[in-house]
């Protein structure tokens, strides 16, 4: 493992040299406020010095995520040490929060806010330290070592807990500049999702490795607004985003002119091919990408260009999401786990370096998700996506839909079956169905169906924000008698979603 | 219009969009305050407010707006120009 030790030379040397070689550079817009490479490393060496005096068996540590330099200090600090972090959302109800925690075996917690939030643990208060000495030498850690555990929806009511080790990071950063994308301390990079989300990773940790700048959304400003001024204002060059973003900006596209973007990518939902032509006059001199990939496979995995002056492929007005990235394998498969051939629908798996070591302490979901089979000549690990996707003759994969009730609202991967489990706790033997459907901007809305004369749904909708993030909780309500029925005697849920 | 009129006619669409009928509308009343108020429901309380008063705003006004006094104060000015 030593030899070959990807995590520092691909993450930590990096962020090493440009902190020192570009001290006065930016690092950090956040909330109109600029932090320096030199402030950042003295931030992050006051945090390590309390991380170091953690026992060895505090491995993962809980991350308040707040939007400031502390925070993003308390991820770096932590890797120097060899430990990994568990971000939770400080809007998320503590009860999520708080399981998520245990479940992670997360006594200690980094916390930047005002009032700590979980006066019950260990708390290491990270706006209260004071910096001494420069610390960013990384100590020596195997490679297997996590670098964080993020939790996403789980189809039961617990969430699932999605490691990924030092390598695969290392393997994602690799693959990732290996794209062609470039950044040096002249760029300017938007950062603008919750740290809980994986997407978040690349958008910060990229730009820290070759001494460029992130900017960050404040956490009480409406996103696509804020973005559309930080375009304006500070001339971005490269942003992820998800495709929700320029859905809301659309009616406005021929006010934006940001002839600075270099790289515009989107992940986290499908890309309509349409909105993106459009997109394209707005940001007259990037590329732009669809780069797409879940959680369980490092950020994102594959990657279609879009080509400006030729044709773009597409299937049902969605852009391809192309190859695998370097390092990353993709097979489609069919229900008997046969690859099928081009041409052939079938559920997408995706193998490789950045592939999890497994969901967190769960057998029987692994057992369900990963498997082995023959690739290339070698008994290989790959996991099932529940994507359904064709390859073409080229090997350029479109996607065509989920295979079960999973759903993305704002790039949040949600399950449907999670929303209508704690409806149901509440509602005590009365059915309810959770239906995903686009509203009038063409995003993603969740609406909920109860089996019941009318009622007042507000104590239903209390319950369910103490038990769920915001993202999850239904927007619309409606009532039937009783649910229809398809030919299978299941629950029709086509029928249902006309009454969005 | 006057600025009671607009109020009026602001608290109702408020009132459907985030879902809510207890919803009482003051100028220094803010997103955070309202639960359901957020990207998704703020760009359909925008487009609700355009159609009730006829009016079509830019992106940077809308990058501007702060609280409630400053949206009801934008929906003057645009009908007013």
């Amino acid at each position: 493992m030593r030899s070959n030790n990807t995590f520092h030379s691909e993450v930590l040397q990096p962020f090493f040299f440009a902190s020192e070689k570009y001290a006065d550079s930016n690092a950090f817009c956040i909330n109109e406020v600029f932090y320096s490479y030199k402030q950042l490393g003295e931030t992050i060496s006051a945090i390590r010095a309390s991380v170091k005096e953690l026992r060895a068996d505090n491995i993962n540590v809980g991350l308040v995520a707040n939007d400031d330099l502390e925070t993003y200090a308390a991820i770096i600090a932590l890797w120097l040490e060899g430990k990994c972090y568990v971000p939770v959302n400080p809007e998320t109800p503590a009860e999520r929060n708080r399981n998520v925690l245990t479940q992670a075996a997360a006594s200690v917690v980094i916390d930047s806010s005002d009032e700590v939030l979980f006066p019950e643990l260990n708390v290491i208060r990270s706006k209260e330290l004071v910096f001494t000495k420069l610390d960013l030498e990384p100590v020596q850690v195997e490679d297997d070592a996590l670098a964080y555990i993020f939790f996403t929806s789980g189809t039961t009511g617990v969430p699932k807990g999605v490691p990924i080790s030092r390598t695969n990071l290392a393997g994602f950063i690799k693959a990732f500049f290996e794209l062609g994308i470039t950044m040096d301390p002249s760029d300017k990079c938007l950062q603008m999702f919750e740290l809980t989300f994986d997407l978040s990773v690349m958008s910060y940790l990229a730009p820290l490795l070759r001494g460029a700048c992130v900017y960050t959304i404040p956490k009480n400003k409406i996103k696509f607004n804020y973005i559309a001024d930080l375009l304006e204002q500070h001339n971005l060059t490269v942003a992820l985003m998800v495709p929700s973003i320029i859905h809301y900006l659309r009616p406005y596209f021929d006010e934006i002119d940001c002839a600075s973007m270099k790289f515009s990518l989107f992940c986290g939902e499908a890309l309509p091919l349409d909105v993106t032509s459009e997109w394209a006059a707005c940001v007259p001199n990037a590329k732009i990408m669809n780069v797409y990939g879940p959680t369980e496979d490092t950020i994102f995995c594959t990657h279609y260009t879009y080509s400006r002056a030729g044709e773009n492929k597409a299937s049902n007005g969605l852009m391809s999401i192309g190859k695998a990235m370097n390092g990353t394998f993709t097979i489609i498969i069919n229900d008997k786990k046969e690859m099928v051939n081009a041409g052939e629908k079938g559920e997408l798996c995706l193998g490789g370096v950045q592939l999890t070591p497994g969901y967190w302490m769960n057998d029987e979901k692994n057992k369900e998700a990963f498997f082995y089979t023959n690739y290339k000549g070698e008994s290989t690990r790959f996991y099932k996506t529940g994507d359904l996707c064709l390859a073409d003759e080229e090997g350029d994969i479109m996607y065509l839909g989920r295979i079960d009730s999973q759903i993305k609202v704002q790039g949040f991967r949600v399950e449907l079956s999670e929303i209508e489990f704690f409806a149901k706790e509440f509602l005590n033997k009365v059915n309810a169905v959770a239906i995903a459907f686009t509203n009038k901007l063409h995003n993603t809305e969740i609406g909920m169906v109860i089996e019941s004369t009318d009622f007042d749904t507000k104590p239903l909708l209390e319950y369910m924000k103490t038990k769920m993030p915001g993202y999850m909780i239904p927007t619309q309500m409606r009532f039937i008698n009783s649910f229809p029925l398809n030919t299978n005697g299941k629950i029709d849920r086509k029928v249902l979603k006309e009454k969005f | 219009m006057n600025r009671s009129l607009v109020t009026e006619k602001l608290t109702a669409i408020f009132r459907t969009v985030f879902n809510d009928e207890g919803i009482e509308l003051r100028d220094d009343l803010t997103a955070n305050e309202v639960a359901n108020w957020d990207s998704l429901t703020h760009m359909l309380m925008i487009g609700e407010v355009e159609k009730e008063f006829s009016i079509k705003f830019k992106l940077k006004e809308l990058g501007k707006l702060e609280d409630v006094k400053s949206l009801i104060d934008l929906i003057e000015h645009k009908m007013n120009s």
